[in-house]
């Protein structure tokens, strides 16, 4: 029986980290939800997460900068941004950065859940997942 | 072969036709605006289901693309009209502004009237009269529940208030002073208080009070009044107010002052601490006031629908002490204590009757006052079974509709019945909530009848008994909503059943129809279009439904309706919802019905929808009026339409309506590309459609109609209507008239379900007032019936439906062709009431013949 999947979520809206967490836990993840996301990143030098769902548009280190870090720190976590109503510039970098999957806003909690258990499973592939 | 212009045109025959040309490309350019704002109204209705995850920023992209839009039809309206309409761009400005501020997710202090009267309350209202008045409003006015009547003085009279004060400078500091500020200084608010405390009310709110005060009187002269503040904004619940902002006992004229120190109250150190404990501005939220009557309370007390410290069980506890609730809510003496269980049957599990000592009572010069208790009610319980029963009803509904678990304050009167008073969510411990894959385990034991089919329209889960309602008029009214109605389709007429409803199943359906947006508001639960729900859930089969996962269970899945009870809020209380629901409110509603009434102008319109419905109306009339819409007209893309029956229709092809040489004015069916168009007509011509024996018309109908000279009112004696159709390859607009009847029929047909809609118009007629009005009835049934939302007055009958897939779309199209040849002379047959249930039957029976009645 694998150890439910650890996700994280970064978002400045809280409504946004709210919903998601919900949303996931529901579906048997582990949420820790960020509106900031230097602390984010912090967090994601202590532990290891199977997926990192955060927004392209973050103050402070972006939301691709967050993807760099994850993609440099732990290649085995995936990313997937969320990208806002029309944004191409975001996907296209997105998709160079090395994310596993971006989706826009706004969108069904069918397809975030569907997304974010695919990520996971590549990631614990991958060798992810699990407390450090 | 020469084409000749007539001579009306003038010189420059061709500048002419490429003139109209432009005008045309114009009305389609915003026919399609149109549709694409009645389709982003529509999907943005659809998002309060709750199936999709959005934020600030699309709501500002949806203000931005609705504004936009909007103004490109107003400025296609001028290119084809010719003419300007500088009160459409002011009221659109209006418009936009309203939306910008309903989409603040804290919004400031809104435009209301300073008095709001509690039989019109409803949530809708939160921001003007705060969470716990807006809440209570709901409770009475859709739920039925008895609510003492009264008022809310809204957050816009209290600012005007402080205003006239003179501390709204003095209560902005105070916010300023906020981040990081430990403490307030004590004389600053002293001050502020007292300032408040002496000013005089603005005049005109003074004497609305009084007003509203004198009618509360009128019915009961001897009315108290309980004066509480009502917190706007989501957090109002953590907000829990104490009872410094409550006065009680409150003698008509003493409301004002009441009112004030309500008001007052809130600017005390402990109430501004615990204020900024929970994030909110000082004073801004709590500004709304409401005086109720007090209802001579024999016992109160609360309940809560679930034990917070022990959801799982099954089990509601009840509170309860004689007088007023002031003994219970304050919990500093003992009180009785009950146990119910959660089933139907209310299973009375505990009874611990305390030794009460005192009781709270309404004191004779105003206020409240302590007494001691008889003796022989020290040891008596405070509420029988049956009462108890009754709270426990009630608490159950509030929090079905509310979809959490609720702690509702109430009151028995002299005679033992129930009135809520208060109701909240109820905290419960997070730790307590049954974790994401426990839940997922214990489903796995029950078995699923349904999976993955159609789409949710309104997130939630519920439990009920299965209705299948093949036919509406044979489900009995009445219920507590228990059922779990199974329907065909998402019709309209599902709508006035909601309130026995705790869940609803569709066939067919759309989650942008009007149906859907009819259960998020009444918060039902609702997956439509499944295909098969009517064959694979059984009559009288207990069901759950779980409209989050789209999955419907046999029996009763109790570790699902707990976890939804668990949570704090419904996603609905979101404030993300909140402020979606906001802006549609000034986006959505249509105030424009009757283009021949005057109310039918631009300072009518007070929604977007106003606005495109207006801009629409006068391009089509600007077109039709036009010259060269004419039968013998040699224009280009106008031609006359051949057909075997006896009507003269010109078509106006706007690009792809008509598929034949461009010389030639006269085409038959065959050269019609316009998909709606094509099954109306192939109807209308075809066996039965045309009625083709002579009318059975007796003396009077025929009298009547000879005689009958054409009321002004009419739109036919304005000008000489054409039958026309404004036709592309999707889109009709066609005006028919037909002897005196006027037909209108707008519609959009394309592959795309969400995109398409029809709207029908009907006015008119031959014979007298009552049989215009019998045929106005029966239209109205026959639309009802085939899935649209119909309004209208008298004799104008308009109907409405959007959402339908292409071949549902073409069989309303079907449908209105024969509805239209069957009412050419319906009146003269309608010679009574009992004929319209028979005319509607034939009707649908697809007998469209009406000689031989």
């Amino acid at each position: 029986m694998r150890s439910p999947y650890q996700v994280l979520v970064l978002d400045d809206e809280e409504v946004v980290c709210e919903r998601l967490k919900a949303h996931l836990e529901k579906k048997g993840c582990e949420v820790e939800a960020f509106t900031e996301s230097q602390t984010a990143i912090d967090r994601m030098a202590k532990k290891s997460f199977d997926v990192v769902i955060t927004d392209v548009k973050m103050e402070g280190p972006s939301g691709l900068d967050v993807l760099h870090f994850v993609r440099r720190e732990n290649p085995a976590t995936q990313v997937i941004v969320i990208t806002g109503y029309g944004s191409i510039e975001s996907i296209r970098e997105a998709e160079y950065g090395g994310a596993f999957e971006f989706i826009n806003k706004p969108f069904t909690s069918k397809a975030i859940e569907a997304l974010t258990l695919k990520a996971a499973k590549k990631a614990r592939k991958q060798g992810a997942g699990g407390k450090r | 072969m020469l084409v000749k212009l007539p001579k009306i045109f003038g010189r420059g025959g061709k500048a002419t036709a490429e003139r109209l040309r432009v005008r045309l490309a114009r009305f389609r350019e915003l026919v399609q605006k149109n549709d694409r704002v009645l389709t982003l109204m529509a999907e943005a209705g659809e998002m309060l289901g709750g199936e999709y995850l959005f934020d600030r920023v699309f709501l500002r992209d949806f203000a931005d693309e609705l504004r936009d839009t909007v103004e490109g039809v107003i400025q296609d309206l001028s290119e084809v009209s010719g003419e300007r309409y500088p009160d459409l761009l002011r009221a659109l400005a209006e418009v936009d502004d309203a939306v910008r501020a309903a989409m603040e997710l804290r919004p400031p202090v809104p435009d209301a009237p300073a008095i709001l009267p509690m039989e019109t309350m409803g949530l809708e209202h939160a921001d003007a009269a705060g969470e716990k008045m807006a809440r209570l409003g709901e409770i009475r006015n859709r739920l039925g529940l008895p609510v003492p009547g009264g008022f809310v003085v809204s957050t816009r009279a209290c600012w005007d208030f402080l205003q006239r004060a003179g501390v709204t400078d003095a209560v902005r500091a105070l916010d300023t002073g906020r981040e990081g500020a430990p403490e307030r200084d004590a004389p600053d608010t002293e001050e502020l208080r007292r300032r408040i405390l002496e000013s005089e009310l603005p005049p005109e709110l003074a004497r609305s009070i009084r007003r509203e005060v004198r009618r509360m009187v009128e019915m009961d002269e001897h009315v108290l009044f309980a004066v509480r503040s009502s917190a706007a904004g989501e957090d109002s619940d953590l907000i829990a107010a104490g009872q410094f902002t409550t006065r009680l006992g409150v003698l008509p004229d003493q409301v004002p002052t009441a009112y004030k120190e309500v008001v007052a109250s809130l600017f005390t150190p402990e109430a501004l601490a615990y204020q900024e404990q929970h994030g909110v501005p000082p004073g801004q939220g709590m500004m709304a006031v409401g005086c109720l009557v007090m209802v001579p309370a024999r016992s109160s007390g609360v309940v809560y629908s679930l034990d917070p410290l022990r959801p799982d069980r099954e089990v509601q506890l009840v509170a309860a002490s004689w007088g007023l609730g002031t003994v219970v809510v304050e919990g500093k003496a003992p009180v009785d204590r009950f146990a119910l269980k959660r089933t139907p049957e209310r299973t009375v599990l505990f009874r611990r009757v305390a030794e009460k000592s005192h009781r709270c009572v309404p004191a004779p010069g105003g206020g409240v006052v302590e007494e001691a208790l008889p003796e022989e009610m020290r040891t008596a319980p405070s509420m029988n079974d049956a009462e108890l029963r009754a709270v426990s009803e009630a608490a159950c509904r509030i929090e079905r509709y509310m979809k959490c678990a609720q702690d509702v304050e109430w009151v028995l009167d002299s005679l033992g019945r129930v009135a809520i008073l208060q109701a909240r969510p109820l905290r419960i411990q997070p730790s307590l909530a049954p974790a994401g894959r426990a839940l997922r385990q214990e489903l796995e034991r029950y078995e699923v009848l349904m999976r993955g089919k159609g789409e949710v329209a309104c997130r939630g889960i519920a439990s009920g008994i299965v209705r299948v309602v093949a036919d509406l008029d044979s489900l009995p009214p009445g219920g507590t909503g228990e059922l779990v109605l199974v329907a065909p389709s998402a019709s309209p007429r599902l709508g006035s059943r909601l309130s026995q409803a705790s869940a609803v199943i569709t066939d067919v359906g759309n989650a942008t129809g009007h149906f859907a947006a009819v259960a998020r508001e009444a918060r039902i639960p609702t997956i439509v279009d499944t295909g098969i729900a009517t064959s694979l859930l059984e009559e009288g089969q207990e069901v759950t439904v779980d409209a989050e996962e789209n999955v419907v269970y046999r029996g009763r899945v109790e570790e699902l309706l707990h976890y939804q009870l668990m949570r704090s809020a419904s996603f609905e209380d979101a404030p993300e919802f909140r402020a979606l629901r906001r802006m549609l409110r000034r986006i959505v509603p249509l105030h424009l019905h009757d283009p021949q009434d005057r109310t039918f102008a631009p300072d009518r319109c007070r929604t977007y929808h106003d606005l495109i419905r207006f801009a629409h109306e006068k391009a089509v009339a600007s077109l039709t009026k036009m010259e060269w819409v004419r039968p013998s007209s040699d224009v280009e893309y106008v031609r006359r339409l051949l057909l075997p029956i006896p009507l003269d229709l010109v078509l106006v092809d706007l690009g792809g309506g008509v598929d034949a040489p461009a010389e030639e004015r006269r085409v038959g069916l065959e050269a019609v590309q316009c998909r709606p168009l094509l099954p109306l007509l192939e109807v209308l011509c075809g066996e039965g459609g045309w009625e083709t024996s002579p009318a059975d018309m007796d003396l009077n109908g025929f009298m009547s109609s000879a005689t009958r000279a054409l009321p002004l009112t009419t739109p036919l004696a304005s000008r000489p209507e054409q039958n026309l159709a404004l036709i592309s390859r999707e889109y009709l607009h066609l005006s028919l008239r037909l002897g005196y009847h006027f037909n209108v029929v707008d519609t959009y047909l394309t592959d795309g379900a969400n995109d398409n809609y029809i709207y029908f118009r009907f006015l008119g007629g031959v014979t007298e007032i009552v049989r215009r009005s019998r045929r106005a009835t029966l239209l109205r049934r026959i639309l009802e019936r085939f899935g649209f939302v119909v309004e209208g007055r008298g004799d104008l009958v308009i109907g409405r439906t959007r959402g339908l897939t292409a071949e549902h779309m073409v069989e309303r199209m079907r449908m209105l062709g024969r509805l239209i040849g069957y009412t050419r002379q319906l009146d003269i047959h309608l010679r009574d009431d009992q004929r319209i249930d028979e005319y509607l039957e034939r009707f649908l029976e697809g007998d469209g013949n009406l000689s031989g009645a």
